[in-house]
C-alpha cells in the first residue's frame, strides 16, 4: 500500500507492477509513477518536456 | 540472449513489450532507465545483444543510441533512424531523396524569407517545430496577417531550432488521417485517426479505428520506412486526390490504442524483430 502524494489516497499495488510505471490515483485521478515495488512507493509523475513523444 | 531496453516513464506501450519480452524464453531483459545512466566515451562496454530504444525523451534516446552504437551495441531503432526522425526536416529531406510521395513542404531560415515562402504556397499553410511530437506547437496559418504574427512569435519567443521555418502545405483530410506501423518489411496494421480539430494525434484526442491495410497502404509504409533507415516504425498518411502522401515517420512508435482497434499483437511483432536484430538478422 503507498499513499498518494497529492491526495493522500491508499493505493494498492497491482500484481506486476515495475519501477517506473505510470499509474493513475484511483481518487484524484494524478499521473503517478512507481518509485519502488518493495516496498511500493509512488511520486508525482514527471511534468511533460518540449521533446517528449514519437 | 540479453537484451537492454531502455526507458524512462514505463507508459502502456511499454509495459506490453515488457510483458511480451518475459513471456519469451531465453531471453534476459536488463531494463536501463534513461535517468540513471552515464556514458563514459571510448571505454564504455556493454554485454548485450541489442537494445531496444523505449526513451519518452527524443533528445536522451538519439544520444544514448549514438553512444550505445559507438560501445559496439546494437540498437532498435538505430541512432541513424532516430537522427532522421526526430527532425522532421530530415524526414522530408529523406522521404524527397527517395521519391516517397508528400505535401509540398518548403523551408526558410528568416522572417522574411518565411513570409515570401508562405505567400508563394498560397493559403492554409501548417508551419511545424523541425524538432517536435505529439502535435505540440503546430500552427495552421489562414492567411498573412496570421503568418506574420506566428512567425515574428516564434522568432522572438521561441529558442533558436524554431527560427528554422518548416512549412508544410496544408492538406485537406476530412477529419482523418492514417497511422500505419511497419516493422521490417511488413505493414503490419494500420488505423484512422479521426478528430474533429485538424490536428488528429491521438495523443490530442483523435479517435483511432482499424482500417485495412491496403496494397498502396504497405508498399507507400515500407517505403517511407526504407527511406528513413528502416526497422520499427509508425508512418502517418494523408489521403488525397492525388493518393497517399507521407506526413511524417515516428521512431518509438506508440501503438497502446491500436492493438485491440486492428486486432494485430503489436507488442509480438516488435519483440520478434528485436530478438532477430539480436540474432544479427534484422
Amino acid at each position: 500500500m503507498a499513499e498518494c502524494p497529492v491526495c493522500g489516497a491508499e493505493i494498492t499495488m497491482a500484481p506486476g507492477t515495475v519501477v517506473g510505471e505510470l499509474i493513475e490515483c484511483p481518487e484524484c485521478g494524478v499521473e503517478l509513477e512507481v518509485a519502488s515495488v518493495n516496498p511500493f512507493k509512488v511520486n508525482e509523475a514527471p511534468q511533460e518536456e518540449e521533446d517528449w513523444g514519437e | 540472449m540479453k537484451i537492454g531496453f531502455l526507458h524512462s516513464l514505463i507508459r502502456k506501450d511499454e509495459k506490453l513489450l515488457i510483458d511480451e519480452f518475459n513471456s519469451r524464453k531465453d531471453i534476459e531483459l536488463v531494463m536501463i532507465d534513461d535517468r540513471n545512466i552515464s556514458f563514459n566515451l571510448g571505454k564504455d562496454k556493454f554485454n548485450l545483444d541489442v537494445i531496444i530504444e523505449r526513451c519518452i525523451n527524443h533528445s536522451r534516446a538519439l544520444h544514448a543510441m549514438k553512444l550505445y552504437e559507438s560501445a559496439g551495441v546494437k540498437c532498435v531503432n538505430s541512432f541513424h533512424v532516430a537522427s532522421i526522425c526526430g527532425d522532421k526536416l530530415l524526414t522530408s529531406s529523406a522521404l524527397a531523396d527517395n521519391k516517397v510521395p508528400q505535401p509540398e513542404v518548403r523551408v526558410a531560415f528568416t522572417e522574411e524569407s518565411a513570409i515570401k515562402t508562405i505567400e508563394e504556397m498560397g493559403y492554409p499553410v501548417v508551419l511545424k517545430p523541425a524538432v517536435g511530437s505529439w502535435g505540440r506547437l503546430l500552427s495552421k496559418i489562414n492567411d498573412r496577417d496570421a503568418a506574420e504574427s506566428i512567425l515574428e512569435h516564434k522568432t522572438v519567443l521561441g529558442s533558436y531550432h524554431h527560427s528554422i521555418f518548416y512549412m508544410q502545405k496544408y492538406v485537406e483530410k476530412k477529419g482523418r488521417d492514417i497511422r500505419s506501423f511497419v516493422v521490417g518489411d511488413t505493414c503490419i496494421a494500420a488505423i484512422y485517426r479521426t478528430s474533429p480539430h485538424w490536428i488528429t494525434n491521438t495523443a490530442r484526442g483523435g479517435v483511432a479505428t482499424k482500417c485495412e491495410v491496403t496494397e498502396e497502404i504497405a508498399s507507400l509504409s515500407v517505403a517511407a520506412s526504407k527511406a528513413v533507415g528502416g526497422g520499427i516504425v509508425a508512418i502517418d498518411l494523408f489521403e488525397t486526390a492525388d493518393g497517399l502522401q507521407v506526413n511524417e515517420v515516428n521512431y518509438t512508435m506508440e501503438f497502446k490504442n491500436s492493438i485491440t482497434t486492428t486486432g494485430v499483437n503489436i507488442p509480438k511483432h516488435v519483440v520478434d524483430y528485436v530478438i532477430k536484430a539480436g540474432r544479427g538478422e534484422a
